[in-house]
């Protein structure tokens, strides 16, 4: 049974919809509020200066909200690297979401409608894979990628984030539910080489999920870490993340250098660097459902 | 089942019959879609990872070099005390904070699905929001929440005339980590099984209005056993997660340098002995050895929970 | 005026002569003027001669900086008006420890280190161990010994004469204390630390949301500043493969059982500096002093700008009022990298950048370092300014009178990352849980040695 998810009809739910609890809208309200209380700490904290910073309440106001200089302070600081970082990131993020996307498309389709000897043992093999914990084995990996010469670069960063074992599972599942087989062989018999067969029809119906693994790789990639700052010297190449943390270190450290001032801005700028994630989810929240489903239901 | 795989089974073999009558020979085209992923997966993921389980076999020491010594980093570090004591540690956590997130991650999907909310949209992505808070914001944030002196919740307490909740003490850290954790972890679990909940075709739900059920029958009777397939993927990527603890540990060592020390978790000794102790060989046989651990209890816990599922 | 760079008319001439006849072989040597590379610098045992740092000097070349000093460009501005034909780019790959990892990572792999680098104090021996670092002295360093403070110099100095590095700025330690609680509850400043002990029992009984001062049960390196005036001398470093660990030694003893009886007492309290609850403390005078380094005003004016006008600066309480010391907490040099291609420009640049006065200048002015060097510490108006954090008093020249009683033998561990490691989890751990700190010095001191064997170390210990 093919199981091609869609948004939720209206009819037969409207039903239920006309009764809403509101104890159960409560709770989910409190709950949420514990979820966004750190966050509202740190909007809270964008606004105010560094001496306000810990001399007034941390979850309200000071006397003097500030919010524009500061954000005119993050932009302006060190010749305004900090957009050059959050470009980085969208770059970084970008490309890495959309090829991931692609591969594990491609080769999830592959696993999914093709035999092929190893394919079972390839597939185990690519998520036994990601149990190892890579964050010790950053060292090797960096000896390895300078011997090519790629340390330094943005493709030390993009091209790791390029392979998404999730995105694979995900696809693999999606393409067995979403992609009748019998369109596929109507296809051949009309003479369609594989390779149309998959961009016109598979990724045609894929898309929901694709967008998906987009979605999940972009965040993944946004917030990623440990790789650049293990594999970037240049802060001109820095992603926002390490960014951040280079004047967080710089703020929090002691010893001459030091510039507390610095720590007004990293808590703007972390606000700052939130903001085009949320802008992703709510404009691909439609896909978003639609594309975990069949991961979901279909094992 | 038969006679879909038998649908399935030829198809490559088809195909070459036809490539054979119009004399050419193409690639088989399953492995020319899933090559390049797996060049990349090979180069990018596996060759590293081979690099390092080759250096996993020396010991290089600040005085003497390399020399070769076998599989001695292995047989260390099964017997080392710190691995053993983080890997208990991080089975632990698992126990306690995994069923807790993903029993929130599934009433909330629940709740989120049930159609009895209000503003669902908006709760559904301030749930989710904080999966994408990067961790080096999210340390800034929780230094704060947890402050003993000038935290929130130290001063509701002390306001209240109450003691102050020790959330960075060693009894309670486990606690705090995991409460972190969650946080950011509830909210992408939710997400998972709301977008399975939405799949369900909705005649079922009207088949069982009709037949009486309320709310919670029908949650419980035909949403839950559906998501059966969902859960398990949370579950093993959850094992994943919480084995291979990093993150939080590290953002809590800022604050709480002496309750979580250099060993806190494998993933965490691994790490210090890298970057500390410049032992990259004994790192790189922890790391091995701490994957190995999981994919032992990744194949435990999904063939209990199949196990289960089967009765 | 500084005459060793002062250029005779003859070397002037030959200068401008190079500058505008090598346009041609500009391009090629810009090609291969970069970063470091495989080449390493051929190991000079006898002085380079002026002839052929003049002859360097000229050619162009680009350098590779790594340094985290925010605003440097305006000193390597002064280097590049100097020497028109090197260009230095400015990188900064972090502060701290990422900077040194990435350093080593790069050593390790061969590629993509900087030419000069900055260097911590106490991370020297950490690089000289590796062979990381080139040795000035054939390039005219050792002829600015003068020029730095004593024992800064024997920071950067190796034991067959060698010159690691060019000290940048130091961070002697004294103890900064809020004059107004001290007031509102009679405490005089302490000058021993038998006085400090009893101001602070005095001080918290009276109030006991006040502590006199926080020693950060994680900060190392400010403990390791203390030992240092109580004149421990915890490692040495013999030879490649020698290493002494004495962490345990009597005058460690006394520290640790001191500090450690405060913390039991509960009349001193050890939270984790520099965060966000530490900062808090220091505006809302949980801490009457704080015991830091000479750089510790300016970031104090920065981060606890409520409290302006309150705080003033003293010596350390000593442990005998008759032979004054102090440590040192922070500082860093500039070091040469291995592998340079271009050691004779990397070591005038390191020279000129700590040395020349100007530039110097700069340094204390523009980034608030203190400085190494003796002319600007007696400089009227470094010493003389009477910042109104501080209520007027010529704080600098506090900390330059604390300078001149820094011991110069020191020595730093040739593994400094495991030994702080180590430290936050054994004494630094008793601190914070109130245990025996003496008995946490055999442990670490067991810890580090087994360590130390373990690296192929032959361990010394007492």
């Amino acid at each position: 049974m093919t199981v091609i998810p869609s948004k939720a009809p209206e009819s037969p739910r409207r039903k239920l919809d006309q009764r809403r609890s509101t104890p159960l809208t409560i709770v989910m309200l409190a709950v949420l509020a514990y979820f966004l209380l750190p966050l509202f700490w740190l909007a809270i904290a964008s606004t105010k200066n560094t001496g306000d910073l810990f001399s007034t309440f941390g979850l309200w106001f000071s006397d003097a909200p500030q919010l524009l200089t500061n954000v005119k302070d993050t932009f302006a600081r060190d010749d305004g690297v900090f957009a050059r970082w959050l470009l980085n990131t969208a770059i970084y993020a970008g490309v890495s979401a959309l090829g991931a996307a692609m591969l594990a498309a491609a080769a999830g389709y592959g696993f999914a409608k093709f035999r092929f000897r190893g394919s079972g043992a390839w597939f185990n093999l690519v998520l036994g894979a990601i149990m190892v914990p890579t964050t010790a084995l950053a060292i090797p990996t960096y000896l390895l990628f300078a011997k090519v010469g790629l340390v330094n670069t943005p493709w030390a960063v993009i091209l790791p984030s390029l392979i998404s074992p999730f995105g694979l599972y995900l696809m693999r599942i999606y393409a067995q539910d979403a992609v009748d087989d019998s369109l596929i062989e109507a296809a051949r018999l009309d003479g369609a080489g594989e390779l149309r067969i998959f961009t016109t029809i598979a990724l045609r119906l894929l898309a929901p999920g694709l967008v998906t693994v987009v979605l999940f790789t972009l965040v993944a990639t946004w917030n990623n870490y440990f790789l650049p700052l293990i594999m970037l010297n240049d802060p001109n190449l820095y992603p926002v993340t390490v960014g951040l943390s280079s004047w967080a270190a710089q703020a929090l450290n002691g010893g001459a250098g030091a510039n507390s001032d610095m720590l007004g801005l990293v808590m703007t700028g972390s606000l700052l660097s939130i903001l085009p994630l949320i802008v992703a989810f709510l404009m691909l929240q439609r896909y978003w459902q639609s594309g975990l489903a069949a991961g979901g239901v279909k094992q | 089942m038969t006679a879909t795989t038998a649908m399935q089974a030829p198809l490559g073999d088809a195909e070459s019959v036809r490539q054979r009558k119009r004399g050419t020979r193409r690639i088989s085209p399953g492995p020319m879609f899933v090559a390049p992923f797996l060049v990349l997966f090979l180069l990018l993921f596996l060759a590293p990872l081979g690099y390092a389980a080759y250096i996993s076999l020396f010991q290089q020491r600040l005085i003497g070099g390399t020399t070769f010594v076998g599989l001695d980093n292995y047989l260390t570090a099964v017997k080392d005390p710190l691995v053993i004591h983080g890997v208990l540690r991080v089975a632990r956590f698992f126990v306690i904070q995994v069923p807790i997130m993903l029993l929130l991650s599934l009433l909330f999907a629940l709740a989120l699905d049930s159609g009895l909310l209000r503003f669902a949209k908006f709760v559904r992505l301030g749930i989710f929001v904080p999966y994408a808070v990067p961790s080096v914001v999210a340390s800034l944030m929780w230094g704060y929440l947890y402050g003993p002196d000038y935290g929130p919740f130290a001063q509701l307490a002390r306001g209240l005339d109450l003691p102050t909740p020790p959330f960075l003490s060693e009894g309670w850290m486990l606690g705090s980590l995991a409460n972190i954790v969650s946080w950011e972890f509830v909210g992408y679990n939710m997400i998972l099984l709301f977008a399975a909940l939405r799949a369900i075709p909705h005649d079922l739900y009207e088949a069982a209005a009709v037949d009486g059920a309320g709310a919670w029958r029908i949650a419980w009777s035909i949403k839950i056993p559906t998501l059966r397939p969902a859960l398990m993927l949370t579950l093993v990527f959850s094992v994943i997660g919480s084995f291979q603890l990093f993150n939080e540990p590290q953002l809590l060592n800022r604050i709480a340098p002496n309750v979580i020390d250099s060993a806190y978790t494998p993933n965490y000794y691994a790490y210090t002995l890298a970057f500390t102790g410049q032992q990259v060989n004994y790192a790189a046989a922890v790391s091995f050895l701490l994957g190995l651990v999981i994919v032992i209890v990744s194949y435990a816990v999904l063939l209990t929970a199949n196990r289960r599922s089967a009765l | 005026m500084n005459t060793f760079f002062a250029s005779p008319p003859t070397t002037r001439r030959r200068l401008l002569a190079g500058v505008a006849g090598v346009v041609s072989l500009s391009l090629l040597a810009a090609c291969s003027g970069s970063g470091g590379t495989d080449s390493a610098a051929p190991a000079k045992s006898t002085t380079v001669s002026q002839a052929d740092i003049d002859k360097a000097m000229a050619t162009p070349t680009e350098l590779t900086f790594w340094t985290w000093v925010p605003d440097i460009a305006q000193e390597v501005a002064l280097f590049e008006k100097k020497y028109p034909a090197i260009k230095v780019k400015v990188v900064n790959a972090g502060q701290g420890a990422p900077h040194y990892t990435k350093l080593r990572t790069a050593l390790t792999a061969n590629t993509g280190t900087p030419d000069v680098a900055q260097m911590e104090f106490q991370y020297i021996p950490t690089f000289t161990l590796t062979d990381s670092l080139v040795d000035l002295a054939p390039y005219g360093a050792a002829a600015l010994k003068d020029k730095f403070v004593d024992w800064t110099w024997g920071q950067v100095s190796g034991s067959k004469g060698q010159v690691w590095a060019i000290p940048q700025d130091t961070g002697p330690m004294g103890m900064l204390y809020r004059q107004d609680i001290f007031d509102k509850y009679g405490i005089a400043p302490p000058k021993t630390w038998d006085e400090f002990a009893e101001a602070s029992r005095k001080l918290h009984k009276a109030d006991p949301s006040v502590y006199m001062t926080n020693l950060a049960a994680n900060e190392a390196a400010a403990y390791h500043g203390l030992l240092w005036q109580a004149g421990a001398k915890p490692f040495a470093t013999t030879s490649k493969s020698d290493v002494t660990i004495d962490v345990a030694d009597e005058a460690s003893k006394k520290v640790a059982t001191y500090w450690g009886g405060l913390a039991k007492e509960g009349v001193i309290s050890t939270d984790p500096d520099f965060t966000d609850g530490w900062y808090a403390g220091l505006n809302k005078g949980k801490y009457a002093t704080w015991i830091t380094a000479a750089w510790g005003p300016v970031f104090l004016s920065g981060l606890a700008k409520s409290t302006s006008g309150k705080w003033r600066a003293a010596p350390l309480p000593q442990w005998d009022a008759s032979a004054p010391a102090s440590g040192n907490w922070g500082g860093s040099t500039s070091a040469v990298i291995k592998g340079t291609k271009n050691p004779i420009a990397a070591a005038q640049f390191a020279q000129f950048l700590n040395s020349d006065p100007e530039s110097a200048k700069l340094f204390a002015t523009k980034q608030f370092f203190f400085p190494a060097t003796k002319e600007l510490l007696a400089d009227p108006s470094y010493v003389g300014l009477e910042p109104e954090f501080f209520g007027g008093q010529k704080v600098n020249q506090v900390f330059a009178d604390i300078n001149s009683t820094v011991s110069p033998t020191f020595a730093w561990p040739p593994f400094l990352d495991k030994v702080t490691a180590d430290w936050i989890e054994t004494v630094g751990k008793s601190l914070a849980d109130k245990t025996d700190t003496a008995a946490s010095l055999d442990q670490l001191q067991s810890r580090l040695t087994t360590y130390a064997k373990a690296q192929g170390f032959t361990v010394q210990t007492p």
